[in-house]
Order: C-alpha cells, then structure tokens, then sequence
C-alpha cells in the first residue's frame, strides 16, 4: 500500500501531466498532418521558441501569466509567416517537398534560438511554488496546474472542432480540402490560420513544460519524436485519437521509468510504436486508405 | 564499362588525378574523401528515394551500424578492410532485412517514419550501451589494411580507398537502374498500384531496393573509421539522416550523379562555412528551402535550363 502512495500513484499523475502537455504538442501536428499530408519537422521547433519566447516576455515583464498569453501568440505569427511564404508553394506539389522543407526549417529556427538565447540549459520558475496534500501524498502545484490547464485546453478544443463553425470548416479541411474550397471556402486563409494556431499550441505546451523540464534550442528535436510517436498511435489526423494516445504514452513513460533506466524507456517505447504499427497500422481510430 | 559510360570514365580519371596536383594538402585530401563518401551514401539513397520513391529517414542507422561494425573488429585486432566490410554488409544486411520487411510493408509517411523509429531504436541501444562506449563511441581505432603489408595510413591511401568504392557502387548502382529490377522500381514510383496489377510483388522490389541501398550504406559506414578511427553514436542520429536526403535534394532525385554531387556541394559547403561562422545551420537550411521551393530538381535540374531542353512538366 506504501508503495502504492508514495511511488505508484505519483508517478501516475506525472505522466498524467506529461500527456496532457504532450497532447497540446501533437493535435496541432495531427491537424498539419491531415491538411498538408506530411509530418511538421518544424513542430519541435515551434514548441521550442515557445518556451524561449516565453523567456524573453517573463525578461521584460516579469509576468509568467503575460508570457503565456504572448509566447503563444508571437509563436503563432511565425508559423503564420512561415506557412505564407515557405508551405503554401508546395501545397500542390508532392508532399515529399513538404516534408524537406520543414526538416530546413527546422535547421534555421533551431540554429536561430542558440544564437540568439545561446546553447546552454535556461530554467523558467514556476510562478507558484509549494504542494498540496492529496490521496495522502502530496504533490506540486505547478504540476497540477499544468495538469489543469492542459486539459482545459483540450477540453475547449474539442468544443471548438465540435460546436463551432470555425471548428467544423477545419475539421472539413483536414478531411478534403479540395472539396471544401469547391463549397466556396477561402482554404488559403483555413491553413494559414490553421498552422498559426497549431504552432501557437505547440508554443504553450513548450512554455506549460519549461518549468518542469529546462530550456535548451535541442529541446523540440526529442520531443518531437515523441510527438510523431503519439501522432501514428492515434491514427494520423485523427484529433481524439492523438490525444487519447499522448495519454498512453504519457502514462506509459512515467511508469516504465520506474522499473527501467530512461534509455530502456525510451527503446520500449519505441517497440510498442513499431508493434502498434504492425498489428493496427492505422493507430487507434485511424481509418483504412486516409492519407497514404 | 558500358553502363558506366565514358564520361563517368574521364570524371574517375580526373578524381584519382587529384592526389597528384601540387598544393593538394592531407587537410584536401581528406575533405575530399569526407565529400566522395557523402556523395556515395546519398547515391544510395536516391536508389531509394528518386528511383522508388520511398524517402528513409532511417538511413544513419545503416551508416552508423557499418561504422560499428568496423570498429568492433578494429577494437579487437582484426584490421582487414574485407573483414570489416564483410562483417558490416553481415550486421547491416540483418538489420536491414528486419526494416525493409516492415517498413515496405507501409506507404509513403509510413515508410519515412518507421524507418526513422528503427533507427532511434539503434541509435537509443548503442548511446547507453557501455560495451560499445555509451556516447564517446569507440575511439582511437588503428589503420586498416588492404592486403597484408598495404596498410590504409597516408591521406592519399585514404582517399583511393573511398574513390574506389564510390567507383564501384556507382557501377553496382548505374547497372540496378537500367536493369529490369530498375524500370520496375521507377513503376512502382509512378504507380505503385498498377505495378501491382501487372503482377509485380511490389513488396519485393521495394524490399530489394532499401535492401541495396542500406547494404551501399554500410559499407559507406564500415569506410568512415578507416578515416576517422572513431564510430560514435552520433553518426546514427537522425538528423544525420536529414542531412543525406538534404544532399540528394540538392544534386537532383533521380539522377545518381546528382545525389553525389549534392554530397560533395554539402559537405564542402558544411566545411567552408563553419570555418567561417558558426550558424553554418542556418544556411544550410536556407539553401535547403531555396532549392525545394525554387529548383525541385537540384542542381542537375540546372543543367536542363541551360541546354534549352527545359521539360513543360
């Protein structure tokens, strides 16, 4: 029962707050992936000038809260910018190109920030400190914040592809973005908005995570795999499914890392993916012949 | 020699000329045998990417397991470029196999990322694993030999020894296309389900494919040591592997000479720039972009510009 209390149950709810943070990162890579049919290399990236961005605003403002309303937004402006002038030339090419493309992009915003922040580790501290009691442990605050905001991001989210027309035109264009545009929508405007958001998204899971992890310009490239990880569970392009599947994978780490060194993890991890990849291709709610 | 064609003739001649123009210094020589072994993996690749159309993402893994291979048996006292060879077409050939039945299996995105999941795997095991020294590699590797008394130890030995295998898996390769196996790999580029309907195994030629170019691959990687003496988990890292498609990318896709000149544009580039700044990335990113969104075919596409030959398509 000690064990239970004092190991089990907090490394559960650690993985709990890594997925949640996690799926903020790969529903906007799921929905890149439906409307551009190619994974965002960039995306990494993206969470990882989050996180910087989040730096510089705290440097003049002093306010955590302020950086997490004006990292996500100055994040989105650049993928706004990006996606107009790099991405939207390839959209009627092979998604081959799209995919290069992102991979360079990611080498500029990468080398970008290590010149501009430097390479060394950076640490944002968490605007709250102390712990709660809880079930008879206690546990972080920031942590149960980033569990709370997480998921209350998620949750608005699902409102917004669900109850809003906005969502639905989104949802349309992951879907069939040929026929949205003969119905008369601009879907130039539908990726550009689309892609500002998702990097605003992975800006807020980049500058949510800071305080628990540190700040370094190669932060995106190890999560991102991860990311890509929980994209293909899912099922490319399916929203619940890439949430549901940064919960497993989220969990799953933060157990396994109880029992095995982290490398370990991370190759069984890996195995599990290439396992899920053989028996259920599509991932979990993935469906036959999308996207391929 | 017929398949090699005359002019690939005279551009070998004229390489192994390069040791002997006066001024060629060791630190020339031995960027030249980093650009030729470059442009030989990304060679490989386009077998893969141009021919096939499949683009690995995985391919550090099979350049990183040769380099291994070499040094595991350096480590252990056999210093026989055969052996070493040998030794990495047996590991990367058993690797490979396990990916390609896999990875072949999937289209397209699929294929790029499990092969790209495959190599973290690989990579993963040999950055922990302490027996093959965890992330400072294994260093400090002797010369090789050629045959007993032929020991690979000046610049110049170096730089033959990569020459001649960029010789012969460029032959190995130039025959592959022309081949029958070749035009079926090109169908199944264009229409992967009408070669199926024709009654081709399209698992089985695409499996051959990244079977070759992962078997090119390594041997590339059982080379390096002999250059470096040193393997290290980084080579399998996979933005290593971006870098090899970034050189196919540059030279042309489906070409085989463009992806090495791509090589040798990229490595040179990497080597000139970052004697001159340090964000050497970041043009190599640009440069990555300028070609994808301005000249899709690489610089070979150059080639048809200038000789008003220009395609419509």
């Amino acid at each position: 029962m000690d064990y239970v209390l004092t190991i089990l149950l907090p490394q559960l709810l650690h993985g709990l707050v890594f997925g949640a943070a996690l799926g903020l990162l790969a529903l906007g890579l799921t929905v890149i992936f439906g409307l551009l049919g190619v994974m965002n290399f960039a995306h990494g990236e993206l969470y990882m000038l989050g996180a910087y961005a989040g730096i510089a605003v705290i440097g003049v403002t002093h306010s955590f809260w302020v950086a997490l309303i004006a990292a996500p937004i100055l994040v989105g402006v650049v993928g706004a910018v990006t996606e107009m002038t790099t991405l939207r030339p390839l959209y009627n090419r092979e998604p081959l190109y799209g995919l290069i493309l992102t991979f360079g992009l990611a080498l500029v915003f990468r080398e970008g920030a290590r010149q501009i922040w430097g390479g060394d580790m950076r640490r944002i501290l968490p605007p709250f400190t102390g712990s709660t009691p809880l079930l008879g442990m206690t546990y972080p605050n920031y942590r149960l914040f980033l569990l709370a905001a997480s998921s209350a991001i998620l949750l608005a989210l699902w409102l917004f592809f669900t109850r809003t027309r906005a969502g639905i035109v989104v949802r349309a264009a992951v879907q069939d973005a040929e026929m949205l545009d003969g119905l008369g929508v601009d879907v130039r405007r539908v990726f550009t908005l689309t892609f500002a958001a998702s990097g605003g998204l992975a800006a807020l899971a980049g500058l949510l995570l800071a305080p628990v992890f540190t700040v370094y310009p190669q932060m995106g490239v190890e999560m991102i795999l991860l990311a890509f990880i929980v994209v293909i569970l899912g099922g490319m392009g399916s929203l619940g499914g890439s949430v549901v599947a940064a919960f497993v994978i989220g969990i799953t780490q933060s157990l396994f890392s109880l029992w095995m060194n982290p490398q370990r993890v991370a190759i069984a991890i890996f195995g599990i993916m290439i396992v899920v990849l053989i028996v259920r291709p599509r991932g979990f709610a993935g469906r036959e012949g999308v996207l391929e | 020699m017929r398949a090699f064609g005359w002019r690939a003739v005279v551009v070998f001649a004229l390489l192994a000329a390069l040791p002997l123009v006066p001024g060629v210094s060791r630190y020339y020589l031995l960027l030249a045998f980093d650009a030729l072994l470059f442009g030989a993996i990304a060679m490989s690749l386009d077998l893969l990417m141009g021919y096939t159309g499949l683009v690995s993402f995985g391919h550090a893994a099979f350049y990183g397991l040769g380099a291994y291979a070499t040094a595991i048996l350096m480590e252990r006292g056999v210093q026989s470029v055969w052996a070493c060879v040998g030794f990495a077409l047996l590991v990367v050939g058993l690797y490979a196999l396990v990916v390609s039945y896999f990875a072949t299996a999937r289209r397209g995105i699929y294929f790029a990322l499990l092969t790209l999941i495959f190599a973290e795997v690989v990579y993963t095991f040999f950055r922990y694993t302490q027996t093959f020294g965890g992330s400072d590699g294994i260093q400090g590797l002797p010369d090789a030999t050629l045959f007993p008394g032929l020991v690979i130890d000046t610049p110049t030995r170096k730089y033959y020894l990569v020459l001649a295998y960029l010789a012969v898996a460029y032959a190995i390769c130039r025959v592959l296309v022309a081949s029958h196996f070749g035009r079926v790999l090109v169908a199944i580029r264009e229409n992967e389900d009408r070669a199926r309907f024709l009654g081709y195994n399209v698992q089985r030629y695409k499996m051959g494919a990244c079977m070759i170019s992962a078997l090119l691959t390594g041997v590339a990687g059982a080379i390096y040591p002999m250059r470096s003496a040193f393997a290290t988990p980084d080579l399998m890292l996979w933005t290593e592997s971006g870098e090899f498609i970034i050189s196919v990318m540059i030279g042309g896709l489906g070409t085989l000479v463009g992806p090495i000149i791509g090589g040798v544009f990229f490595t040179i580039l990497r080597d000139k720039v970052s004697s001159i700044v340090d964000w050497y990335f970041i043009v190599i990113g640009v440069v990555l972009i300028v070609i994808v969104l301005f000249m899709p075919r690489g610089l070979l596409g150059l080639r048809r510009i200038f000789s008003r030959e220009r395609a419509t398509a």
